[in-house]
């Protein structure tokens, strides 16, 4: 929905407009035209020409790229070698796949419009307050307004979005971090600084797959390096000793997983 | 909002009437579905037909956008495999229909809206939950 402006126009003159107006007509069309993500009423920034989209925080996100690159970092820098050397050398490769999948869906996620709506227009927001009662006076906010629909025979309630002022699909929930409506509204999640809706669910679904199995996989890889360690005739804590002391990383991971 | 390069903005140049705005059709469950029942105000200025003709067409091909066939699942597959980097080089079979769409709309608008002093939005504009149908003022001297 980010759409840039460029598109066919349709020449207004074919509809006799004055000389007068077509005058000012073309010299409006000189003016260098508004991108919507320049003049976007949420509270998103944009990057790269409106292609990336972020929420106006970006929460952790720096934390959680800095954990996952971390830890596969230091994996592939200790215990692979060890691994390669007494296991297989398909252990790195299965676990660069995983961390670039992971990275992947986590970029996506983060940087994807999650299904904004975009606000309705002057016009439509004055043909729906002409729809609804206003009995109250202009100062006082009337309740919140909601509209029965039918959806295969099921009465379901439509609320009204004083802020994007129309009455939200279902299923669209307001997202106060961004301040928009975002259609099939999950949650705004800090991990990822963006929310995750029905244009991202499916990035966000397959980062958090791919991160509990790069998780398990380095978890296995670990538990068997260290076994491996201790059967070469040295006991358990002190091959934990031997190699570095990553493990915090390792479980903080976890724990967050 | 005002700012942008719009074509409503545009067309402020030829007076605009009224606006009419038609409702999504949810008796079918949440496929995208406009109203298809002729406006009121829109009696003098074009045929039922036609009009019904246009919406009819639009339904159908959003009908068509959501449809779930083997390319939707065979798409959604490698899609999942690649962790959705195939989206960078290619189109959804979504994406695709929603520019046909666009197009059948330009179309419209050009061929038949236009002449009678009319212009439909695309949906998409609005987030797939109107479709606004501007009426201009009727200057038109030779009808």
């Amino acid at each position: 929905m980010m759409k840039n402006c460029e598109y066919q126009q349709i020449d207004p003159r074919a509809l006799s407009v004055s000389p007068l107006s077509a005058q000012s007509h073309a010299e409006k069309t000189v003016q260098r035209c508004r991108r919507k993500w320049e003049v976007f009423p949420g509270k998103n920034r944009f990057f790269c020409d409106g292609r990336i989209i972020l929420a106006s925080q970006s929460g952790v996100l720096p934390l959680t790229l800095g954990l996952i690159v971390v830890t596969c970092g230091l994996f592939f820098a200790f215990d692979c070698p060890f691994l390669v050397k007494h296991l297989t050398v398909f252990i790195p490769v299965i676990g660069g796949t995983l961390f670039v999948f992971v990275v992947f869906s986590l970029l996506r996620t983060s940087f994807t419009d999650p299904g904004i709506l975009p606000r309705a227009t002057p016009d439509e927001a004055a043909d729906i307050e002409k729809q609804i009662d206003t009995s109250g006076s202009s100062t006082y906010r009337p309740p919140p307004r909601t509209k029965e629909i039918l959806i295969n025979q099921q009465v379901v309630k439509l609320k009204y979005c004083f802020t994007c002022k129309m009455f939200r699909p279902p299923r669209t929930s307001h997202c106060s971090l961004c301040d928009n409506c975002v259609e099939r509204f999950d949650h705004h999640c800090p991990w990822v600084g963006n929310c995750v809706g029905k244009r991202n669910y499916r990035f966000f679904y397959s980062f958090i797959i791919s991160l509990s199995f790069l998780t398990s996989f380095i978890f296995g890889c670990v538990i068997t390096h260290i076994t491996l360690r201790s059967q070469e005739g040295k006991s358990l804590v002190q091959s934990i000793q031997e190699s570095p002391a990553r493990y915090p990383y390792y479980t903080s991971i976890h724990i967050i997983c | 909002m005002a700012e942008t390069h719009s074509l409503q903005d545009m067309r402020q140049q030829a007076a605009v009437a009224a606006k009419v705005f038609l409702q999504r059709d949810y008796t079918n469950g949440t496929v995208c579905q406009f109203q298809t029942k002729f406006p009121s105000e829109l009696e003098t200025r074009i045929e039922k037909q036609q009009f019904e003709e246009t919406l009819r067409m639009l339904n159908n091909l959003y009908a068509e956008a959501e449809k779930l066939g083997s390319q939707s699942y065979i798409e959604g597959c490698l899609a999942c495999l690649t962790a959705y980097t195939v989206f960078l080089c290619m189109e959804t079979h979504y994406e695709k229909v929603l520019k046909k769409v666009a197009k059948y709309i330009q179309e419209q608008n050009d061929k038949i809206y236009a002449p009678r002093g009319l212009l439909l939005t695309d949906p998409i504009e609005r987030g797939l939950r109107v479709i606004e149908v501007t009426i201009f003022e009727d200057r038109s001297l030779t009808r």
